[in-house]
């Protein structure tokens, strides 16, 4: 009985196939309610595909997925009024202004007491809000899609690739809403390819790869179990530090920047890194030393690197 | 089904669609375009008065009077052309279609046939003309038609066979008023059709229909909250198209209730088909390629611009199995010979193929990505 409470969403070995290719292979997982829930993979992955079956869109191959309790293939009419969508590139109308837009996702659900003012205010388009559609930018697009997606007050709200295509300021924009739907307690389903973004707004972070999740944790526990180890950076290096480094039995990776990047496992390589370079005769402009962060978790686990999706492409993830 | 929604989504799509001028333009203006400069070509024509080209070559009394006769007839307006220059080449130089030409000896001639009562004498009128021309051989008919009944005055004898005309219909009608029924029919076709691809193709590649499966809208909410506005827009189009023809061309058509009947099974029969042609193809490009490629042989081979019974009997059959024939048909028979019994066979077939399409168009329809 516990768990039926516990649980927002259920997944359990989860299979989707398009003719023989496997686009979701057995997966299973589980979102705590007000759990903010990240599935982070490149394009291709499987994540949209994973978060489409969850909202009602598509219909599994095999496996079973329970949405608040109701079986996802089963109970659309049920489970759609109490989730909200932000769809991957979310688009609407081209001549229907912000509050109009509002409303009529409003109407849909024939929800007469919402707060369209209030949703205008959280997502920061007051200013906005008698401008149409077509003529919004990329990030005011989306956080207009994410107001569409409370327009319900849902209890389950999916974002899908909520800041690709999107430039950094716009990005941070989208983030700070998506912070406050977390301070507000909102069960929360991200799809991402940025790990940044994942690390700044989810609680458990689930890795994707080919249809199948490597890895699941909260992103500083999969840091912790996956990344036991500090990456040391000499910036504007001398050449001849690489042979240096690398006489003393240390692997040198030189980055587009003229650094180098060096894997240590103990606090002591710094010192003696720092010392061969130094009676070497080589230079370097400055240091860091850090502990290495989900992208190089992913990139361990994966084996590929994350890249941005030219702006407004849509993949299924 | 949800009055809410519908209600919701209505009031989108007619905000959508007035604030969008280009789409205005196309719906409401250019049939209103089309009438007016249709309807003021024909108009013209009806009462057309054709110019003519005569070069006199006999130069006599006899010969001025055959021009005269001619200009009398009220069909022609005459131009003289000097006896000096080469017909022919007058014709080409200055894009004359029809120089009519009276011989030297034209007066000889008629002197020795009523002077000597000879039957067998006769004059020649030559007609240089240029077959490449639209309407030249209309103009010879006329002329024919003119001179045959200059002869006739010329024999003295009153003609044998004379002929009385009876209209079918109660009143004289014009070409403008066979051409507002079929522009009434082609603009709402047009429109539905279009209307329909657009919503459901270009909706679905912008990815706002993947958007809507996810809110509690159903296929029915959305269908027929499209089909009551093409619906709308329809009745409005036509009710401009009716004031326009009215007011400048004073058409005697008559309004009844089965107009509103073919414009709702024009709809119909069009939503539907859209609905049709964006399910089998996916892309709003090539959804709309596949309607302009069934809208066009429609749009000329239906009756909309001329009557069926102008064409080759092949393509006549043809037009019967097009869907816009039976509403250019039925318009007609309501709107110009007020024959109640033919709108009603008109109904009944455009009716069938209506709810066939629109029934079809319907189940093919989805809002989701996957079970179109």
């Amino acid at each position: 009985m516990s768990k039926e409470t516990e649980y927002a969403i259920e997944v359990e070995r989860l299979t989707k196939r398009y003719g023989e290719l496997p686009a979701v292979n057995d997966i299973s997982f589980t979102v705590r309610k007000g759990e903010v829930f990240a599935f982070l993979g490149v394009n291709g992955a499987g994540k949209t595909t994973t978060v489409e079956i969850i909202e009602t869109i598509r219909t599994p191959t095999s496996g079973k997925v329970s949405l608040l309790e109701m079986d996802a293939t089963k109970r659309k009419r049920d489970i759609v009024p109490r989730i909200g969508v932000l769809p991957q590139g979310f688009n609407s109308f081209d001549r229907i202004t912000v509050r109009e837009t509002i409303q009529y996702y409003s109407r849909l659900f024939s929800c007469r007491n919402s707060d369209i003012d209030g949703l205008i205010e959280l997502v920061d388009l007051k200013e906005k809000a008698k401008v149409q559609f077509k003529d919004l930018s990329g990030g005011l697009k989306q956080r207009l899609g994410i107001a569409v997606a409370l327009v319900n007050d849902p209890e389950v709200v999916f974002l899908d690739e909520p800041t690709t295509g999107l430039d950094p300021r716009s990005r941070r924009e989208v983030w700070e809403v998506l912070l406050g739907l977390k301070n507000k307690g909102k069960t929360v389903f991200l799809t991402t390819h940025y790990m940044e973004e994942a690390e700044l707004l989810a609680d458990r972070v689930a890795i994707i790869a080919k249809g199948k999740i490597i890895a699941m944790d909260s992103p500083a526990k999969l840091i912790e179990d996956n990344a036991n180890y500090m990456i040391l950076t000499l910036q504007s290096v001398e050449e001849s530090a690489s042979g240096i480094i690398r006489k003393i039995g240390f692997e040198p990776v030189h980055d587009t920047h003229r650094n180098i990047k060096v894997r240590l496992e103990h606090t002591d390589d710094v010192q003696k890194i720092l010392h061969a370079i130094k009676d070497g005769g080589a230079s370097f402009l400055g240091l860091d030393v850090r502990k290495p962060n989900l992208e190089e978790v992913f990139l361990k686990l994966t084996g590929e690197t994350l890249q941005e999706n030219p702006a407004g492409e849509r993949g299924a993830g | 089904m949800n009055l809410q929604v519908v209600g919701a989504n209505l009031v989108v799509s007619i905000k959508s669609f007035y604030r969008d001028k280009t789409v205005v333009f196309f719906r409401i203006a250019f049939p209103v375009i089309l009438i007016l400069v249709f309807g003021t070509i024909f108009m013209e024509r009806d009462n057309e008065i054709f110019d003519l080209y005569v070069q006199d070559l006999d130069q006599t009394e006899s010969s001025a009077q055959i021009v005269k006769a001619i200009g009398l007839s009220g069909r022609f307006k005459i131009t003289h052309v000097s006896p000096d220059v080469n017909a022919a080449q007058y014709a080409k130089d200055n894009k004359r279609n029809l120089v009519l030409v009276i011989p030297k000896g034209s007066e000889a001639s008629l002197m020795h046939r009523m002077g000597l009562n000879d039957p067998d004498t006769f004059v020649s009128l030559t007609q240089i003309y240029d077959p490449s021309s639209f309407g030249v051989s209309t103009k010879i008919q006329v002329l024919h038609m003119v001179l045959a009944g200059i002869n006739q005055k010329m024999s003295g004898k009153p003609p044998f066979i004379k002929t009385a005309e009876i209209s079918i219909l109660t009143k004289k009608y014009r070409f403008i008023e066979f051409f507002v029924p079929g522009i009434i029919a082609m603009a709402v076709m047009t429109a539905s059709l279009y209307g329909s691809v657009n919503v459901n193709a270009e909706l679905r590649q912008k990815g706002v229909i993947r958007k809507l499966s996810t809110t509690p809208i159903t296929r029915t909410d959305w269908i027929l909250s499209n089909v009551l506005y093409q619906f709308i827009l329809a009745v409005i189009s036509t009710i401009v198209m009716l004031l326009v023809s009215y007011s400048v061309f004073k058409v005697s058509l008559e309004i009844n209730a089965w107009m509103l009947v073919f414009v709702a099974l024009d709809v119909f029969a069009f939503v539907g088909l859209g609905m049709i042609l964006t399910s089998v193809a996916k892309e709003a490009e090539s959804a709309a390629a596949a309607a302009d490629a069934l809208m066009f042989p429609m749009m000329f081979l239906s009756g909309t611009f001329f009557p069926v019974e102008m064409m080759p009997e092949f393509l006549q059959t043809f037009a019967k199995v097009l869907p816009l024939y039976y509403v250019n048909e039925g318009l007609r028979a309501s709107m110009v010979s007020v024959d109640h019994m033919a709108a009603l066979r008109y109904a009944a077939a455009i009716g069938v193929f209506a709810a066939v399409v629109f029934i079809l168009g319907m189940r093919i329809t989805s809002l989701s990505e996957e079970v179109t």
